[in-house]
């Protein structure tokens, strides 16, 4: 009588691995791509990545990628390409390839599986257009990239994916109510598991170092992994990103073996890496940096009521910069700061880097007067 | 993996390892395979072995797998030596490692960079045709075609009046191809369905296209075809894009053949006979692709599996806990397959109403339908409304389907090995701990040191090395 027991009452219906979403930030910051250049171009990078993107999306059937370049003025979509006239209908299965929207002809060829030629296509399109539309004046203006925007571009993809995805909301018309019970819809069925791959170059990100945050705890709740494929640089913010999310960490030593990394780190989906063992970073730095001059601080003063983070005590007119609220740290500077471990950025190291950011620390990244 | 592409994999597996060598030459046949016919743990094994230069040594590969996932390694790795995909060596210290097939590994590398000439992909026409057809026509005529197919089978069984009338459509090879498949059998110059036969019909539809493949295929040398040529042609459709015209051209003797065949199933589009080009239609991209009836993101569950084309395009079935059920359809195909299992009362033009009751679903078990066909069927075709809840039918209904089948079942049979006389408790311990990772173990009796097993190739193999390694 087993059999009849309610237990398996479900009926076994798909026991294949659920849909994954990948999203790539490429960061094309010309200033580091030029210091690689001899080691790694940027064009055979670029190769390596579509055979990735391939791999990956042979993978599993439902499996899709979105492309994102971080460049150094701007974040910009390379896969999907963006429609201007109607942004929410971008349909790209792997199985079904709708008819591209009219601006990109892909033409035929019998020696490629149409949907890989589709991705190239666009992905290649986007990226020269990228490419010479930058001017010289942007890249005078910064020797950064803007990975924050990036970020928080893939992040908000994926946020329409799922809702795209969880299927019970299909047939209603109001996408707010989908919004509203979102945790509870897509419990139903299928659910598409995300994650997010960073092939970063540039070091140095912490001007950057509050909407990268923001970012990487949106995708922790989220349970977004980030993935870090780091060539070149480094840079404390990445290492805590795949950290807090469980991602992976990876700084080849030969980045001239990119492929064979990608392939065999970063192909691995969420219902793989359940029984593999995946490279993390080992120690990981969980400095954080401070919110007037976006320096990687060992010791800083904390805000004791929005838990910012300064540099130096000398605040102008010892107010907040963040919250406003009154802030003295003279009385921290007098002694020496080993005699007050509390005030140790040391001490706060564990939970404080969870809990600093969210609270009030976006307009900050704005409305900063002391930015350097 | 679903269930529909599982039938196919059993299939390759048991193809020689000539086949496999000269099947992996295709890169359109081999990224198929990887897509649709590997376990996901196995594609991540084969995707990570691609572009090493050296051969993966075991040990390096036991280190990448949790210890917990040790169950599911072997089963990816069986899968892979079944299909000569992965070959072990073994080197001079006696240290295994793994090597991809280099033809497999070619023509994968191939598929992934879009390099080479091999054209594997589909030719398309290069000149314009004049009569060219839509996409919505190209549905249309698959869905008609296929539907026939079934009604043959389903329409002369619940005795509809109309049955002979539509299922003229279907030709003579196709009818001798599904009595070849034991999918119905001729008695008294009637045709009747069999077990086999109810199995397919409650199929989802792209399983069903390929349990009839297969039997295709089985008969494929009968008929003086290759059995690799139509695999990689069969597998090339599954690539191709819908809407789109492909030369005839590039095809060989044995595929153009086919192409007459496929026609018949619906499977591929030609405006005549001597057509130059062909149009494959949902059911032929979507081969190798997932068939999934319920995800709601594919159009062929839209298109192809329910008839309505109205509002409702998915599900149409409402059960209630008090067994009646509704369904909104006002197909013949649907109603008939319905009344297999299903006391139908009422007719209406858009709706059909009936009781599951405990003779009807008896009638049916005695037919050869089991429960879980039953319910996976009213599953997969569960209305909008009903899939709002979890389970999407009502439990009680549910159980009492399968009460009422294990009144007339006290016996479960199952083909198989008996394995036994082992020589001691570890060897007996050893060889039913790989048994059971790979999931073919039906039954043990510890203490009398017996266990029976439903496949046995890779138990063979692996006491083969056993022995070898020993000895």
């Amino acid at each position: 009588m087993n059999g009849i027991d309610g237990t398996d009452r479900q009926v076994k219906t798909d026991e294949g691995p659920p849909p994954s979403l990948l999203a790539v930030v490429l960061d094309t910051n010309p200033h580091a791509w030029a210091h690689l250049s001899s080691t790694l171009p940027l064009s055979s990078c670029i190769a390596a990545l579509l055979i990735f993107i391939n791999a990956h999306l042979a993978s599993g059937n439902g499996n899709e990628v979105a492309v994102i370049a971080s460049h150094s003025h701007r974040a910009e979509w390379l896969y999907p390409t963006p429609h201007t006239t109607s942004p929410s209908h971008r349909s790209k299965l792997n199985g079904s390839t709708s008819s591209p929207n009219g601006t990109i002809k892909i033409p035929e060829n019998p020696n490629k599986y149409r949907p890989f030629a589709t991705v190239e296509q666009s992905l290649l399109q986007n990226f020269s257009a990228l490419l010479s539309s930058t001017k010289e004046a942007h890249l005078a203006a910064t020797p950064t990239t803007l990975i924050g925007g990036a970020l928080s571009l893939a992040l908000s993809y994926i946020a329409k994916s799922v809702l795209r995805h969880s299927p019970v909301d299909t047939g209603i018309e109001n996408p707010l109510s989908a919004l509203a019970d979102s945790e509870s819809s897509h419990t139903a069925r299928v659910p598409l598991t995300s994650r997010i791959l960073i092939v970063s170059v540039s070091g140095d990100l912490a001007n950057q170092y509050i909407p990268v945050m923001n970012s990487i705890f949106a995708a922790q709740r989220k349970r977004i992994p980030i993935d870090i494929l780091k060539l070149a640089g480094d840079t404390v913010l990445l290492q805590q990103a795949s950290d807090a999310t469980g991602g992976v960490y990876m700084k080849p030593e030969q980045p001239e073996g990119l492929l064979q990394y990608l392939m065999m780190g970063f192909l691995p989906d969420a219902t793989a890496r359940r029984s593999l063992v995946m490279p993390s970073a080992g120690g990981v730095d969980f400095r954080a940096a401070c919110f007037c001059h976006r320096k990687v601080v060992d010791i800083g003063f904390v805000c004791s009521v929005c838990l910012s983070i300064f540099c130096e005590p000398n605040l102008p007119d010892n107010l907040c910069l963040t919250c406003g609220s009154y802030l003295s740290l003279r009385a921290a500077q007098t002694a020496t700061p080993a005699l007050i471990p509390r005030k140790k950025k040391k001490k706060k190291r564990a939970g404080g880097g969870d809990s600093a950011t969210p609270g009030g620390s976006t307009p900050a990244g704005s409305s900063t007067p002391m930015h350097l | 993996m679903s269930a529909s592409s599982s039938q196919a994999l059993e299939y390759l597996e048991l193809l020689p390892r000539q086949t496999h060598t000269k099947l992996y030459e295709q890169p359109s046949t081999v990224l198929a395979i990887f897509r649709c016919m590997l376990p996901h743990l196995a594609k991540t094994i084969v995707m990570a072995m691609l572009y090493m230069p050296t051969p993966f040594a075991a040990s390096d590969l036991d280190a990448w797998f949790r210890p917990d996932g040790k169950r599911e390694r072997e089963k990816a790795l069986a899968v892979l030596e079944q299909l000569h995909i992965v070959v072990p060596q073994q080197d001079a210290h006696r240290r295994t490692s793994y090597e991809l097939y280099p033809g497999f590994a070619r023509s994968l590398r191939q598929a992934l960079e879009g390099s080479g000439t091999h054209r594997s992909f589909g030719v398309p026409s290069s000149t314009p045709d004049p009569k060219r057809v839509t996409v919505a026509f190209l549905d249309e005529y698959a869905r008609n075609q296929w539907e026939n197919i079934l009604f043959y089978m389903v329409g002369s069984t619940v005795g509809l009046a109309n049955a002979g009338a539509l299922a003229q459509d279907v030709n003579e090879g196709t009818k001798a191809l599904l009595r070849a498949g034991d999918f119905v059998k001729l008695a008294h110059g009637r045709v009747s369905i069999t077990r086999a036969g109810f199995t397919f019909v409650l199929q989802e539809t792209n399983a069903q296209v390929w349990s009839l493949l297969i039997v295709y295929l089985k008969h494929a040398p009968q008929l003086s075809m290759s059995e690799t040529d139509v695999l990689s042609f069969l597998f090339m459709l599954g690539s191709l894009e819908l809407g789109q015209d492909y030369t005839t051209s590039t095809l060989s003797a044995t595929q153009l053949q086919m192409l007459e065949d496929l026609s018949a199933f619906g499977i591929v589009y030609r405006s005549s006979k001597d057509a130059l080009t062909f149009y494959p239609t949902r059911l032929a991209v979507t081969l190798t692709s997932d068939s999934g009836a319920l995800s709601s993101s594919e159009p062929l569950a839209k298109s192809l599996v329910s008839s309505n084309r109205d509002g409702s395009a998915q599900g149409f079935i409402i059960v209630e806990t008090n067994y009646r059920l509704y369904a909104y359809t006002s197909s013949l195909l649907q109603i008939a397959v319905l009344s297999l299992f299903t006391k139908l009362t009422t007719r209406f033009p858009n709706l059909v109403s009936g009781k599951l009751t405990k003779e009807s679903i008896t009638r049916a078990v005695k037919l050869g339908i089991s429960s879980a066909q039953i319910l996976s069927y009213l599953t997969s075709h569960a209305h909008p409304q009903m899939q709002k809840t979890q389970p999407f039918l009502p439990p009680t209904v549910m159980d009492q389907i399968r009460l009422w089948e294990y009144e007339g079942e006290r016996v479960e049979t199952t083909n198989g090995f008996l394995m036994k006389e082992f020589s001691s408790e570890s060897e007996y311990r050893d060889v039913l701990s790989y048994a059971e990772s790979l999931g073919v173990l039906v039954w043990k009796s510890d203490a009398k040191r017996l266990f029976f097993v439903d496949r046995v190739e890779q138990i063979s193999l692996y006491l083969q090395k056993k022995k070898n390694r020993s000895g």
